[in-house]
């Protein structure tokens, strides 16, 4: 009897390992595909018989992406951009959370309803009138521009995201500090936004992962070589009559490395923020 | 110090009014104490003396300011939540000196302030801790030593026991009467608690359903309580409810209950006028002895409850329980009939009708 509970949870053990390592596989194996073809020859990506473990290394790829087709200039707008809209979220959605979760104002909820339906419709949908706005104030084609047309849907992430980080902080604590002295602005600043500040490091990493990565908006709002965004100068990097798989594959690479950067220094702070009050602490 | 009066105030959210023209005088110095169950608006009005909530009338007057419109900052109070709510991220020693930081007091004088507060709260030790390190009763005097290091008009306490076990709350009962009489500032007091409130305040506000039921001393609540909702609320076992008719008996008054005649002392002068009707006599399970006497009741014993100091007795009095605290040698078995004296000099009298005191 013993021994067969024991069977069954070793087939089911083995069952789940398979699965977990299946799933692993296919999130992780892009990634590797992608950096071993950054890093093969040329003559080494296209053949006839599969090359899957590179036998020679070469990194020129990384050195002509850099050097030739413009791409610092590419991460360095994305820089831009991000931060721009990481900064502009922060700053108008922290406010705004702390309105939503503390007062309780006429058309409160139908303004956070509202918030939402913005982020129901395809992104496609808001891109034409977004594109007649932006020309007409003249921010087409700017690093600033892509921003604001970034806030404009993610600042509801943002705010809803916050919103529930500060709905976790004791009201309590900030009537405490008002009566020790604090205004209600002070009590946000000093009080509420120490004891929420995982739940903001990780909204603002969420929408800040969402900038950079962002194409579609980026594509459509910008022009020239001067504020166009990394997936956007990737993409035409495809030319008619070439496709540089290696020079595409590293820029892949780089790319997504200040994202993983960034999750590596922020991700205890984050997975602290997002279970945050989920389990008694 | 100062003093506190709170001049018909009111309170609605939305069409619901919670506090219907509230009225209280706190002397300078005085522990004012606001009992009632849950829902009864005592942290609504507490919340509205700090200046948390705005009312929707009336005023709030400490010392000589009319305080309506002042900041909870500005009011020079200070006060003790039923959570604590110690600020997490900062150690014991900035969550106390908090108040004076924001105040722009200089770092040396808020350090010996902070010292000072501490000392007196034995928290010396856990100065540079974490609010999160600390025990129930180590977070509970901190919140009060946050509270006391202001030097403020006024405290207000919003149910500060009731997170503490038994043993912890006893002892932080006796802590905070020994810190009231020490400071000698003026208290309000939030508490469902009947115990703290008789043993804590030189004034009782009992409340219920937004209303002040009766303000007085805990002395005249427990022994001459307004209406039926106070006489049942304070006290434990509660006073037991006997209801009778009021006769004429040898020249006074007696409370006819079946064949038992309570014959009444100490009698209010408007007692007179309920004769032949219906009331209700109001007993302290305390103010009944074993034997026969003057004023008997004869029923049947129902439950027997030793509690070691006393035992208490539930007698079947033709259908009515009443609860009696009879010394503890008293041992009855259950079914056995039993015959209780009571003293009726500390009989309460009411209306059945309004449930008011005569």
């Amino acid at each position: 009897m013993a021994f067969a509970r024991s069977r069954s949870k070793l087939v089911w053990d083995i069952g789940s390992y398979v699965v977990l390592i299946l799933l692993a596989f296919i999130c992780i194996a892009p990634i590797i595909w992608t950096f071993l073809t950054s890093i093969k020859l040329e003559e080494d990506i296209v053949t006839r018989n599969m090359i899957y473990i590179p036998t020679r290394i070469t990194f020129e790829h990384y050195v002509n992406l850099w050097n030739q087709s413009g791409y610092p200039v590419l991460v360095i707008n994305s820089m831009i951009t991000t931060s721009v809209t990481v900064l502009i979220c922060m700053l108008t959605g922290t406010i705004a959370a702390y309105s939503f979760s503390r007062f309780h104002f006429r058309g409160r909820t139908q303004l956070m309803l509202a918030y939402l339906i913005v982020r129901m419709f395809p992104a496609v949908l808001m891109i034409v009138p977004l594109f007649i706005v932006m020309r007409q104030v003249g921010l087409l084609d700017s690093s600033v521009g892509l921003a604001v047309a970034y806030t404009s849907f993610l600042l509801p992430l943002f705010v809803w995201m916050l919103k529930g980080f500060f709905d976790a902080a004791p009201k309590e604590l900030e009537s405490a500090a008002r009566i020790d002295g604090t205004t209600r602005l002070g009590a946000m600043f000093r009080i509420v936004i120490p004891i929420a500040r995982n739940g903001l490091l990780a909204t603002a990493v969420f929408v800040g992962i969402a900038a950079w990565n962002e194409y579609l908006f980026a594509l459509m709002l910008t022009t020239s070589q001067g504020s166009r965004t990394w997936p956007v100068g990737l993409q035409l990097m495809v030319g008619e009559f070439q496709l540089p798989w290696g020079m595409l594959a590293a820029g892949g690479i780089i790319s997504i490395l200040p994202v993983i950067v960034l999750f590596a220094l922020v991700q205890r702070a984050m997975v602290a923020g997002i279970t945050a009050g989920a389990v008694k602490g | 110090m100062a003093t506190l009066s709170i001049k018909g105030v009111r309170k609605s959210f939305g069409s619901v009014e919670v506090l219907h023209n509230i009225d209280l005088e706190l002397e300078d110095g005085g522990f004012l104490v606001l009992l009632g169950p849950s829902g009864c608006g005592k942290s609504t009005l507490l919340s509205i003396i700090a200046g948390l909530e705005p009312s929707s009338g009336g005023d709030v007057v400490i010392g000589d300011r009319t305080v309506n419109d002042v900041h909870p900052k500005d009011r020079n109070i200070a006060m003790v939540f039923q959570s604590y709510a110690l600020y997490p991220t900062m150690s014991v020693r900035r969550n106390i000196g908090f108040g004076l930081e924001m105040r722009r007091v200089d770092t040396s004088s808020r350090e010996d302030a902070i010292a000072r507060a501490a000392d007196l709260l034995q928290i010396s030790h856990l100065l540079d801790r974490k609010p999160g390190q600390l025990s129930g009763g180590q977070r509970q005097r901190v919140a009060m030593g946050r509270a006391i290091v202001r030097n403020p008009d006024l405290f207000l306490f919003d149910e500060p026991l009731s997170n503490l076990d038994a043993k912890l709350r006893v002892e932080m009962r006796t802590e905070i009467k020994r810190l009231h009489d020490r400071l000698g500032t003026s208290v309000v007091y939030v508490t469902h608690d009947q115990v703290e409130a008789m043993t804590l305040g030189t004034k009782v506000a009992v409340m219920k359903g937004g209303v002040i039921q009766q303000l007085a001393d805990p002395q005249t609540i427990y022994e001459k309580p307004a209406n039926m909702f106070v006489a049942g609320f304070i006290g434990s076992p509660t006073m037991n409810f006997l209801t009778g008719t009021l006769e004429q008996h040898n020249g006074g008054l007696a409370l006819h209950h079946g064949s038992a005649v309570l014959a009444l002392t100490d009698i209010e002068p408007g007692a007179e006028a309920f004769v032949g009707k219906q009331v209700v006599a109001g007993i302290r399970p305390e103010t009944f002895s074993k034997g026969e006497g003057p004023s008997s009741l004869t029923g049947t014993v129902d439950v027997v409850e030793p509690t070691g100091p006393d035992t208490m007795v539930v007698l079947d009095v033709g259908g009515q329980m009443i609860s009696a605290r009879l010394g503890s040698r008293e041992r009855p078995h259950p079914g056995e009939p039993m015959t209780l004296n009571v003293d009726t000099s500390a009989l309460n009298l009411f209306d059945p009708d309004t449930g008011n005191r005569i």
